[in-house]
């Protein structure tokens, strides 16, 4: 029996960028209403068992439980057993645990910082990210009711492999020799102290950067890579960027509504397997748009780029490969 | 964000000018010592300090029930608060408002509030008055999560953001109002969500870290500065002890204090201060010591000041 | 002097306190191009622009509080609440606020505001648009509340409620709005706290103020064809209340019938009676009487309105029966 994993992250969208750029407010009722098309639709393609991580504001079970009688759902929707405490840890614990379950497919709702949590426990199960977030390269901007379509054909096995699932590339932060976290899309040193308000938004205080893609449609700190020299998803290799002033004059939208010029010192691609040292210290490493370790003047830092980042649902792939195999045509009634 | 080691340390100094008032309190009270109600903000320091951080005298604030850690913030004198607290002559208010109704409109603190969501609308009006005479003064409201609930905020939030008014709602969301959890009193878990009705921006930051809150209250505040207009913050933090002193909080869960206390937002700064070598424990622990003799002094103040003489019930009703 | 009505004598106060002082704004429901409800602030804003005469929202609370909190940064707001039954909206902000900072505060803030609002009955618009609220303020210490009864009353004394620097309930009444009168042109201030005599007589002293005032002058003049000569004191202000000249007027006349619009149970005419009995019982040779409405809301249908109103007969009766 086919189980998919919803993680719907209720902290997402509501960070500093509301104020600093022009970030789209995300409120947890539109993340309801996804998540509710989602389920209608992994319904209709046969899904019987939905596991979803526990959130304060219950997001699933409201989603749940706002379906009118006319489409009802023949599912099973349980909550991952896991303490919810209201941070990163239950994105983590969740996806872990759903993991250890066996899912066929996890969907997710949040940015590129709430997938990388995702992918630190999800091992080799395909991960379906909805954008519900601020800065998204590694999700994706789409309705509810064909990422539900998407994640259904994945979870009943209709479709597996290249092209409907894809492999991805992640960077390995290492601190004094172990390896402490890691990001789905970028790794940016910034001349700060302080995690604080844990986005990026202040080029001034970029120094270094590497990414394992970018392209000039991406937004975020990875569309420097894509507006400088671009890397695609599936190439096997990132970029590194190191940043100075009196640099070369790069324009770049960094993030909703602010495009802006920063000054490349130097930029170079980086193969897989290889490690870059950071050379700022002390400094703040913010991974996938979000501040998150605190470096010392005495900590040594490297950073690794791999290939074995978690498996992604090519939503557009995915859909087309199941048609071809016939999952949109019913028989005929009898 | 630019921090420096001198303005780090400076926070440190207020939360704990503010953890040392507010611990004070807690003794005094159960000493009997202090009349009426005192609503305490121990746990919250972080909120208070980063945002007061970026406002000048110029600067309005509204407060709250729980408003001792705002006037330390914006710059209120302890030993007059104390006073107050006493209900002695010499207090900020002479002894006629007591903890919950302490003000110093010289220093833009237009008071502490017995009214919750009070504040709200008063904010918007000192917004409005700093756009009226083209000054670029800001107006900051504290407020609560349960306060949200009330029609001051629709109405205070709306009319700022028609009028474009420089003024930044801060919402403290401790997780309660009095005894009743957030999950009880709003279907939402966010507050910040609340914001886009109004057609402003709304952003969550946690309230337990300084540094958090001092950057976020330094974008919303530069921006309201310079005209571009209201925006929410949310605050997440924890309200240490009851609704007041007194209240033994047998509402809340022991486990859910406890994971809160661990998220204490001043061994938090502490440690980070230390891992950054801008002080050593020594030096942090005379901060603490400092604090503790600061607030010693202003208790000694308050008990050596005269009570208010019987017949100032009846000033001060109507000005001139 | 010119003859003004009530409506423009008011207006012509705000328009020269708002010339003379550049901290003095206007903000209300429909005050702006629209100019007002009843048309009181007709022309503002086209003379002081959308920066001084200020559309509000449907919102009385922010009206208020927003008010108190200009005030306390310093400005002179006038905020207007288009019907006094409305100001059940933003009581908080007016009496656990503007009027209690002051004094919460030790007397280190000043709440200089107005509260312009109209009150009454006698157009049909029924319970929640035609009542008397005056009592709710005047048991706020801390607020002054002002009933004019005159065009020139009205100018005046807006003028001196603006330059207050306390928070004052300036109540208008609906039914003087077109009453025409001699109004000083240019500045014009009457103390607050200072009765007057609408007319003077010997035999007894009607106190009434706002609208009744008009009735009590009508019932004067009956009542004088029939011999009684009635004195019609108007105390203009109930907070701050000018009670020696009440005292002054009954130790005249050693007669009093009160006249209220507003219901009978704990309306000011009790706290006058009761000022009078306890500073005065000496005076009276007879019982104070009340005219005041019945304790109900006020009636829709103009028939019922009628009857709900103290009237002129009611009030000649009163008095004809304490002689």
């Amino acid at each position: 029996m086919a189980l998919v994993g919803i993680i719907a992250n209720p902290a997402s969208g509501k960070d500093i960028r509301r104020l600093v750029a022009y970030g789209a407010v995300f409120d947890n009722l539109e993340k309801v209403n996804i998540v509710r098309r989602v389920l209608l639709s992994l319904a209709s393609t046969g899904i019987r068992e939905v596991v979803f991580m526990p959130d304060y504001y219950g997001i699933v079970p409201k989603a749940a439980e706002g379906i009118s009688e006319k489409h009802r759902l023949q599912m099973e929707v349980s909550p991952a057993d896991i303490c919810i405490t209201g941070t990163q840890r239950d994105t983590l614990q969740a996806s872990l645990l759903m993991a250890s379950l066996g899912v066929d497919c996890i969907i997710t709702l949040g940015g590129d910082g709430t997938n990388r949590l995702v992918a630190k426990g999800c091992g080799t199960i395909p991960i379906l990210p909805i954008s519900t977030g601020t800065n998204n390269v590694f999700s994706v901007m789409v309705e509810g009711t064909i990422a539900g379509l998407a994640g259904g054909v994945v979870a009943k096995g209709t479709v597996s492999g290249f092209p409907a699932v894809q492999p991805s590339k992640r960077l390995i932060v290492y601190k004094n020799g172990e390896a402490i976290d890691s990001a789905l899309i970028d790794v940016v040193i910034l001349k700060d102290e302080f995690i604080g308000s844990r986005a990026v938004w202040d080029v001034e205080r970029i120094v270094q950067v590497l990414v394992t893609q970018g392209e000039p449609h991406n937004i975020g700190i990875s569309s420097i890579a894509g507006n400088l020299q671009p890397v695609s998803a599936q190439e096997n290799c990132g970029l590194t960027i190191d940043f100075a002033s009196n640099g070369t004059l790069v324009r770049a939208p960094i993030a909703p509504g602010l495009i802006e010029v920063v000054q490349v010192n130097s930029y170079r691609r980086i193969m897989i397997g290889e490690r870059v040292a950071i050379r700022e210290a002390p400094c703040v490493i913010a991974l996938d748009g979000e501040r998150e370790i605190e470096v010392q003047e005495k900590d040594n830092v490297f950073v690794q780029l791999a290939f074995d980042g978690p498996q992604v649902v090519n939503i557009r792939s995915a859909l087309h490969e199941a048609v071809g195999k016939g999952y949109s045509r019913l028989p005929p009634a009898e | 964000m630019e921090l420096t080691k001198e303005k780090l340390l400076g926070f440190y100094e207020t939360m704990m000018t503010i953890r040392a008032f507010e611990s004070k309190a807690v003794a005094l009270f159960a000493e009997n010592k202090l009349p009426g109600f005192v609503h305490l903000y121990l746990g919250e320091e972080a909120v208070a300090t980063g945002v007061c951080a970026n406002l000048g005298t110029k600067d309005y604030i509204t407060s709250t029930h729980r408003g001792h850690g705002h006037l330390i913030a914006k710059g209120g004198k302890v030993d007059l608060m104390m006073a107050e607290l006493f209900g002695k002559a010499t207090g900020y208010c002479k002894g006629k408002g007591g903890s919950m109704h302490i003000a110093d409109v010289d220093l833009g603190i237009l008071g502490a509030n017995g009214i919750v969501g009070a504040g709200l609308p008063i904010a918007v009006g000192a917004a409005f008055a700093s756009k009226y005479r083209k000054s670029d003064a800001v107006a900051v409201c504290f407020f609560g999560d349960a306060a949200s609930n009330r029609g001051t905020f629709h109405e205070s939030l709306n009319m700022a953001s028609i009028w474009n008014l420089p003024v930044v709602f801060v919402c403290e969301n401790n997780m309660y109002g009095i005894s009743l959890c957030q999950r009880d009193h709003m279907n939402i878990c966010d507050i910040s969500d609340r914001a886009s009705s109004y057609g402003i921006p709304g952003i969550t930051v946690d309230g337990n870290d300084v540094i958090a809150v001092f950057e976020a209250a330094s974008e919303a505040i530069k921006r309201a500065r310079r005209g571009d207009g209201p925006s929410l913050i949310e605050c997440k933090t924890w309200r240490q002890r009851g609704h007041f002193e007194g209240d033994p909080a047998i509402y809340k869960d022991p486990a859910e204090q406890q994971s809160w206390l661990e998220k204490d937002p001043l061994p938090r700064l502490a440690k980070r201060l230390i891992e950054l070598k801008y002080a050593t424990q020594t030096e942090l622990d005379q901060i603490q010591a400092s604090a503790a003799e600061q607030i010693e002094a202003a208790v000694k103040y308050a008990e050596s000041s005269p009570l208010p003489a019987l017949t100032d019930v009846l000033t001060d009703v109507y000005a001139g | 002097m010119k003859q003004m009505t009530y409506a423009e004598a008011i207006r012509d106060a705000m328009r020269v306190e708002m010339l003379r002082d550049p901290n003095v704004y206007l903000q209300g429901e429909d005050v702006g191009k629209f100019g007002g409800c009843f048309g009181v602030t007709a022309g503002l804003f086209a003379e002081f622009g959308p920066g001084r005469i200020i559309d509000t929202p449907i919102s009385e609370t922010a009206i208020i509080g927003s008010a108190v909190g200009a005030a306390a940064a310093g400005l002179r707001p006038i905020a207007e609440i288009m019907f006094v039954d409305f100001t059940g909206v933003c009581m908080d902000e007016l009496f656990n606020q503007a009027a209690k900072m002051r004094y919460m505060f030790g007397g280190k803030a000043k709440i200089p505001m107005v509260l312009r609002t109209p009150c009454g009955a006698g157009m049909s618009a029924a319970a929640q648009h035609s009542q008397s609220m005056e009592a709710w303020f005047t048991h706020i210490p801390g607020v002054k509340t002002v009933m004019p009864s005159t065009p020139a009353d009205a100018k005046g004394l807006l003028s001196a409620a603006i330059r207050d620097d306390n928070p004052v309930v300036f109540i208008e009444h609906k039914q003087l709005f077109g009453l025409s009168g001699d109004v000083p042109e240019g500045e014009y201030v009457l103390p607050l706290g200072k009765a007057d005599i609408k007319r003077t007589g010997s035999d007894i002293t009607i106190v009434s103020w706002s609208w009744m005032v008009q009735k009590a002058l009508a019932a004067a003049e009956i009542l004088a064809k029939e011999g009684i000569q009635a004195e019609v004191l108007d105390p203009r202000t109930l907070v701050p209340l000018d009670k020696e000249a009440i005292l002054q007027s009954v130790g005249k006349t050693n007669k009093l019938v009160i006249v209220q619009e507003a219901v009978q149970t704990s309306g000011f005419g009790g706290e006058i009676s009761a000022i009078v009995a306890e500073h005065g019982f000496d005076l009276l040779d007879a019982p104070i009487k009340r005219v005041t409405a019945p304790d109900t809301p006020v009636p829709f249908s103009p028939v019922l309105e009628q009857a709900y109103l103290p009237s002129v007969e009611k009030i000649v009766a009163a008095v004809k029966s304490l002689f």
